[in-house]
């Protein structure tokens, strides 16, 4: 309950906010072209490697048939002739660039992929540990990589370093933050002997400790290499796929056998390239080409967004989603906690504590140290006393007292000039350049008195301050129990030995972290918040966020019970974890995400990793999962619509020679030597049109799945009717028009 | 267009198709799940009997493999037995015509047609077959082919429910459909048709003087019995050659439109079925809208011409709209009778036939149109649904690789069936043989023959002339292939959802019955089945429309 200062997790928290800045779209997908990626996407051609993509496979057969029609068009005595020689060379053309816009979808998307892991890769290797080693009876630090280092590894680890894995202190006593590995916000005591968790990070003091395990080969390496394997198995989504198309194509095979076996039989004098053209539109070459695009883009905008996930599987699963575990320390806030009122006790004033508190927490760099000057800043307490801090005695917090403070010396009071860059307002804006304040003119005036008196100005948690001044109030206890109860911490402060009164800290939220949870409620899927903290608390931020479920009081242990309960239920569980307690719950949820400053033993259960240890981003996750999702869909969908145009486009002129009455079919009046190019190359060139979509994904404002689906019907599936039919008639009048053809 | 008056005759009969389809249904549910009711009493101990008599062990639920071979078996014993009947018809008696026994092929063709609700007829019974022949072999099998169909239908809705151990016992769901569905129907429908007109007699063909002094036959017999299972199973084959076109078979319009609704009712009863069976009832709106918005658009390109009330091959009594309306009918439920010869009707009317035959689930046939659709159903949440974001699944059950391979395998066998046998019968001169030109009219109706048996439908052009050893053979193989590999497919597919995890519905699911679902589900199944076929249908119906035909008499060339 009597806490004190939290700990900073926020280094990791503003990189995170500034890469999803950055991040935005996909660099220029045009960037991505390269010589390489050319000449990679012209081997693949070769018909063997397209075996593993039944349509383009069938595809480059029909134009290894139409070449040679356009070679030898007497061998193909009744379905050929000698006069469409120059038809069979285009056709056999746009034909081969059909395959060879799918082979560069597939290039181009293994480029991606390949560019961000390679970014994840350097990420990595930039974490750096204080390996001590003893040469010649003197210790030495020689930083060392963290995947260098071996059990039995001796490490410093200081305040502020993440603890880079699992090991044993063996000298040194500090506090280290486990908020991240077991949810719990409250800083733990280390002493030799204890166990450190690797993520957990030192907030104050320093220590020695052994490493205790292997790390792994990195996980990473393992998983880019997976990526990069053209031989990447299909996710049980993409197999399903697959078999839809091989099924099509079968279906269409038949039909174009029949209709060949028709026009041979019955004199209908059908060309047989423009059968080939008919059957090579109805295949479903759309998704054919992008299929195995589509599924390499969902990872790698994940790795974006510094995700690894283990397979295409996940982030399938992800999509699925029905219930999503949000633990409430660094998820939903920000894991440390901001002043919002000073509590007087009795005989002293609001200005009084705000003033100690203001020159205790001047030195204090923790985020709660900067909310305190920022509370005091923003209410015009203002210390007369601020040019004592220069030369004042800095006590630093220490996890054996659990506070901190300040000494001023006598008679170095308040002499600078209220105004101007160099009176108080500009010292602000030096030293909290980062937060932005209130216009505020402090109502510090003149210089300091004589009658200052040396004074000593001391914060902490509740129960050492007790321990340090005169007498506390009977009102005392039943005060911080009001404070905790509501879900807040109480900081006690002294001056002198005597209690001026209480700091009250509140949990933060994460910006953001609001609007992320509409979107997860507006796409029907139920946030559950996970908290160590009483159900009050637990209540109160919940309720702030708009979470309407929450488990209090739950141990990292707990959450393998609440995953359980979920999936009894059928529900599809993502969750995220860092500790080693949390690997079973990991390990069981279907969306286990993993930060990469947890222990391997969480890294390992979980099947995502996020190298920046951003929990939130589990949302993301999610989000992405049902993009690629619905991008597959989309794309599928759209093929196939596709369909209903090119009929319309082809039959007509298929006997044309013969039954000139089908000629009605023509609602398109496309030009009787056009018609079948115009199909032809509106079917290649809508590939390459919907790379950028493919690898991007389909953009969704988050809503509920009938929504979704019902505008992604209308665009994709409607769409996919209509576009054919605009975009045939305008390649054809182009061919007419421009070309003469 | 057809008049103001007509499509509120239309409407009106849908509509009380509908209502009492609606009230049907809760009952033929109950008949599966062997709720207890009323008429346990009187029936109970003829089916118990049945049970012992054949060792039944009445509580055993079969996996689909069991259920599967166990009709097939029981159908090809029934197909064997009627094959028998058919060919020794000489020698057995109540043939008072004194008809001789059916050629092999042509007995072939029919007891597998028969047997599979197919019902394609290249004979005319009152030419051909004894009293005998069409009380046992012909009517016999009308009601072993309907309850096989529904039963197959049940067991596969059985595959859906929560907690479900099995597919049920096909032996047992085959005496119940029997003894509980279509008989008591058939009894009170044939009453009814008796009481319009329909003669129902074994007294033998009566000779008689006509006002001109000629004589003439008039061919009675047992008609009314046969025409309510019929049409009641939807099965199709009539008394008569000339089917429900027969004036003793169906003599005015009320008959005509009794025997409209007799085809429709049990189909639609199955499509609500489905909802109320599993115990989710808003999962029947896909089915019921899926079913009826395709049959209203068949019915809507049927109608665009103006039917012509008279004309060479229509019967006066009914006109262009009541044969027009019989056809989609018809076709929409695979019955497979006629009202009319099809050569009469309009190309737009033989293209909405097509159609329904080609989808076989507008509402289809017994218990295998809402196998159809339920197939529909799943390859359209599978390919549409993965738009919603999610992962497919349908009930809560994720749909995997196996599923979609054995929808895909079920889609394939009717392209298969109906092209290749259209190719053959033209390039090996069979079409020829029987005056079926290369033109669009002649292959209209080959391409038909070959529809209507993959559809197990039995509606036909070609009547007595398909009665060649090609014809007869080939047609029989379709049936067989075209009833048993889509049923075996998707029992297959059912028995595999028995104890697979299912998810119960939550907010992020893809709400199937929506009406969003059930109009996507409708576009779907017209791209994905009509327009594959869409290149064969214009060099038919198609064509011979833009060729100007009004029917199907004029064989000439490809003009």
């Amino acid at each position: 309950m009597s806490e004190t200062i939290a700990v900073s997790t926020s280094n990791t928290e503003q990189r995170t906010t500034k890469t999803s800045e950055e991040r935005g779209k996909t660099p220029g997908l045009f960037r991505l072209i390269s010589g390489k990626v050319l000449v990679d996407s012209v081997v693949r051609l070769n018909p063997v490697s397209l075996l593993s993509n039944p349509v383009m496979f069938i595809v480059e057969v029909t134009f290894f048939i139409v070449l040679a029609m356009a070679v030898d068009p007497v061998a193909f005595a009744h379905v050929a002739s000698l006069s469409l020689r120059a038809f069979y060379i285009e056709v056999a053309a746009i034909l081969l660039i059909t395959v060879w816009f799918a082979t560069l979808s597939d290039s181009l998307a293994e480029k991606q992929a390949r560019t961000t892991a390679n970014s994840l890769r350097k990420i990595e290797t930039e974490v750096m540990t204080k390996k001590l080693v003893i040469e010649g009876g003197e210790t030495k630090v020689v930083p060392t990589p963290s995947e260098k280092l071996r059990k039995g590894d001796v490490i410093s680890l200081e305040k502020n370093d993440v603890v880079p894995i699992d090991c044993d202190v063996t000298a040194g006593i500090a506090m280290v933050d486990e908020s991240l590995l077991t949810g719990e916000s409250t800083p733990v005591r280390k002493a030799p002997g204890d166990q450190l968790i690797g993520g957990s990070k030192i907030i104050s003091d320093s220590l020695t400790a052994r490493v205790n395990v292997n790390p792994e080969e990195t996980y990473i390496n393992q998983m880019i290499r997976l990526v990069e394997s053209s031989k990447r198995p299909k996710t049980p989504n993409e197999q399903a796929v697959t078999i839809v198309l091989i099924g099509l194509t079968a279906i269409f095979t038949i039909i174009i056998i029949g209709m060949l076996g028709l026009s041979i039989t019955l004199g209908l004098a059908a060309d047989l390239s423009v059968l080939i053209a008919l059957y090579v539109c109805l295949l479903p070459t759309t998704i054919g080409a992008l299929l195995p695009a589509i599924g390499l883009s969902g990872i790698s905008r994940l790795y974006e967004r510094r995700i690894v996930a283990k397979s295409g599987k996940s982030i399938e699963t992800a999509g699925d989603t029905d219930t999503i575990l949000l633990d409430k320390t660094g998820t939903i806030t920000v894991g440390n906690r901001q002043a919002i009122e000073f509590l007087p006790f009795d005989g002293h004033t609001e200005r009084e504590i705000g003033e100690a508190a203001f020159l205790s927490s001047w030195h204090d760099d923790t985020p709660e140290g900067r909310s305190i000057i920022r509370l005091a800043y923003e209410r015009g307490y203002i210390p007369k006393e601020l040019n004592a801090l220069a030369l004042s005695e800095v006590y630093e917090f220490s996890a054996s007292t659990r506070t901190s403070g300040v000494k001023l010396q006598k008679g170095q009071g308040f002499m600078l000039p209220k105004t101007g860059e160099k009176g108080t307002k500009g010292r602000f804006r030096r030293k909290f350049a980062d937060v932005s304040l209130p216009d505020i003119e402090p109502e510090t005036e003149g210089a300091g008195t004589e009658d200052e008196q040396e004074s000593e100005i001391i914060k902490g948690a509740p129960d050492s301050i007790r321990a340090l001044v005169k007498s506390v109030p009977a009102k005392y206890d039943s005060v911080l129990q009001g404070i905790s109860q509501a879900g807040d911490t109480p900081i006690g402060i002294e001056r002198n030995g005597e209690l001026l009164g209480l700091i009250r800290l509140k949990d933060v939220l994460k910006p953001e972290i609001k609007d992320k949870v509409q979107d997860v409620k507006a796409m029907g899927i139920r946030p559950v918040m996970i908290t160590g903290d009483q159900p009050l608390t637990a209540r109160n931020i919940a309720k702030e966020v708009g979470i309407e479920e929450f488990v209090p009081q739950a141990k990292p242990e707990d959450k393998y019970g609440i995953v359980r309960k979920e999936q009894a239920q059928t529900r599809v569980v993502a969750m995220i974890g860092d500790g080693t307690n949390d690997a079973p719950a990991l390990a069981l949820a279907d969306v286990g995400l993993a930060m990469d400053s947890g222990t391997q033993a969480a890294k390992e259960a979980a099947n995502m990793v996020d190298m920046e240890s951003n929990p939130a981003k589990i949302i993301d996750v999610v989000m992405l999962g049902k993009q690629l999702l619905m991008t597959r869909g989309a794309v599928t969908a759209f093929s196939i619509a596709n369909d209903v145009a090119k009929y319309f486009a082809i039959v007509p002129v298929l006997f044309a020679t013969t039954l000139p009455q089908l000629e009605s079919l023509n609602i398109l009046h496309l030009g009787l030597h056009t018609a079948v190019l115009s199909a032809l190359i509106f079917n290649a060139i809508i590939i390459p049109l919907l790379i950028p979509l493919a690898m991007r994904g389909v953009a969704f404002k988050p809503a509920n799945t009938m929504t979704l689906f019902l505008r992604n019907t209308l665009i994709y599936g409607v769409g996919g009717i209509v576009a054919p039919f605009v975009g045939i008639k305008l390649i054809d009048l182009l061919l007419t028009l421009v070309f003469h053809l | 267009m057809i008049s103001p008056l007509e499509i509120a005759e239309l409407v009106l009969l849908l509509a009380v198709v509908l209502l009492t389809a609606w009230l049907y249904a809760p009952f033929i549910v109950k008949v599966f799940k062997r709720t207890p009711s009323r008429v346990d009493k009187l029936l109970n101990p003829i089916e118990n009997s049945i049970y012992k008599l054949l060792g039944i062990q009445v509580d055993r639920s079969m996996g689909w493999k069991e259920y599967f071979f166990s009709a097939l078996l029981v159908n090809i014993a029934q197909m064997a037995i009627a094959f028998v009947i058919l060919t020794e018809q000489g020698l057995l008696p109540l043939n008072p015509m004194h008809f001789h026994g059916m050629s092999w092929d042509l007995a072939l063709n029919t007891v597998v047609s028969f047997a599979t609700n197919t019902n394609l007829q290249h004979y005319a019974g009152e030419m051909t077959l004894s009293y005998f022949s069409q009380m046992t072999a012909i009517q016999f099998l009308q009601f072993t082919s309907a309850a096989t169909g529904l039963c197959c239908g049940v067991a596969m809705v059985r595959g859906f429910i929560l907690q479900s151990k099995g597919l049920g016992n096909f032996y047992v769901d085959f005496v119940r459909a029997i003894t509980r569905i279509f008989i008591p129907i058939c009894f009170v429908a044939a009453i009814i048709l008796v009481a319009l007109g329909v003669p129902q007699t074994l007294s033998g063909y009566i000779t008689v003087q006509t006002v001109e002094g000629a004589t003439q036959q008039v061919l009675v017999g047992p008609v009314a019995s046969l025409v309510s299972i019929m049409q009641v199973g939807t099965n199709g084959g009539g008394y008569y050659g000339a089917n429900s076109a027969y004036p003793l078979q169906n003599p005015s319009p009320i008959t005509d439109l009794v025997q409209i609704f007799l085809m429709l009712l049990i189909p639609t009863a199955l499509c609500f079925i489905f909802g109320d069976y599993i115990g989710k009832k808003k999962e029947s709106l896909p089915i019921i809208v899926g079913a009826y918005a395709l049959f209203a658009i068949d019915l809507g390109i049927a109608f665009i011409p103006n039917p012509v009330t008279v004309g060479p091959g229509l019967e006066t009594r009914f006109g262009g709209f009541m044969s027009t309306f019989w056809t989609v009918v018809t076709t929409a439920v695979t019955t497979g009778s006629v009202n009319a010869s099809l050569s009469g009707i309009h190309p737009l009317a033989i293209l909405a036939a097509f159609m329904g035959m080609l989808i076989q689930s507008t509402p289809g046939g017994k218990g295998v149109g809402l196998m159809y659709l339920l197939m529909y159903i799943i390859i359209t949440i599978f390919i549409v649904g993965l738009m919603s974001g999610r992962t497919p699944e349908y009930l809560g059950i994720k749909i995997v690789a196996r599923d979609v391979k054995l929808v895909m395998v079920a889609f394939l066998i009717h392209p298969l069936i109906i092209i290749i046998p259209t190719v053959i019968a033209y390039a090996s001169g069979a079409a020829a043989a029987i005056g079926m030109g290369p033109n669009s009219l002649g292959f209209t109706q080959i391409l038909y023959e070959y529809t209507s048996s993959a559809a197990n439908n039995g509606s036909d052009f070609l009547g007595t002339l398909g009665n060649t050893p090609f014809f007869n053979v080939s047609t029989a193989i379709v049936i067989f292939l075209g009833r048993y590999g889509p049923i075996m497919c998707l029992l297959a597919l059912s028995g595999s959802m028995l104890g697979r995890k299912r998810a119960t519905a939550t907010e992020s699911s893809l709400k199937t019955s929506s009406w969003t679902f059930s109009l996507v589900l409708v576009a779907s199944i017209l791209v994905l089945v009509v327009l594959t076929f869409f290149p064969f249908l214009a060099l038919g119906p198609i064509l011979a429309y833009f060729q100007g035909h009004l029917n199907f008499f004029s064989l000439g060339l490809w003009v």
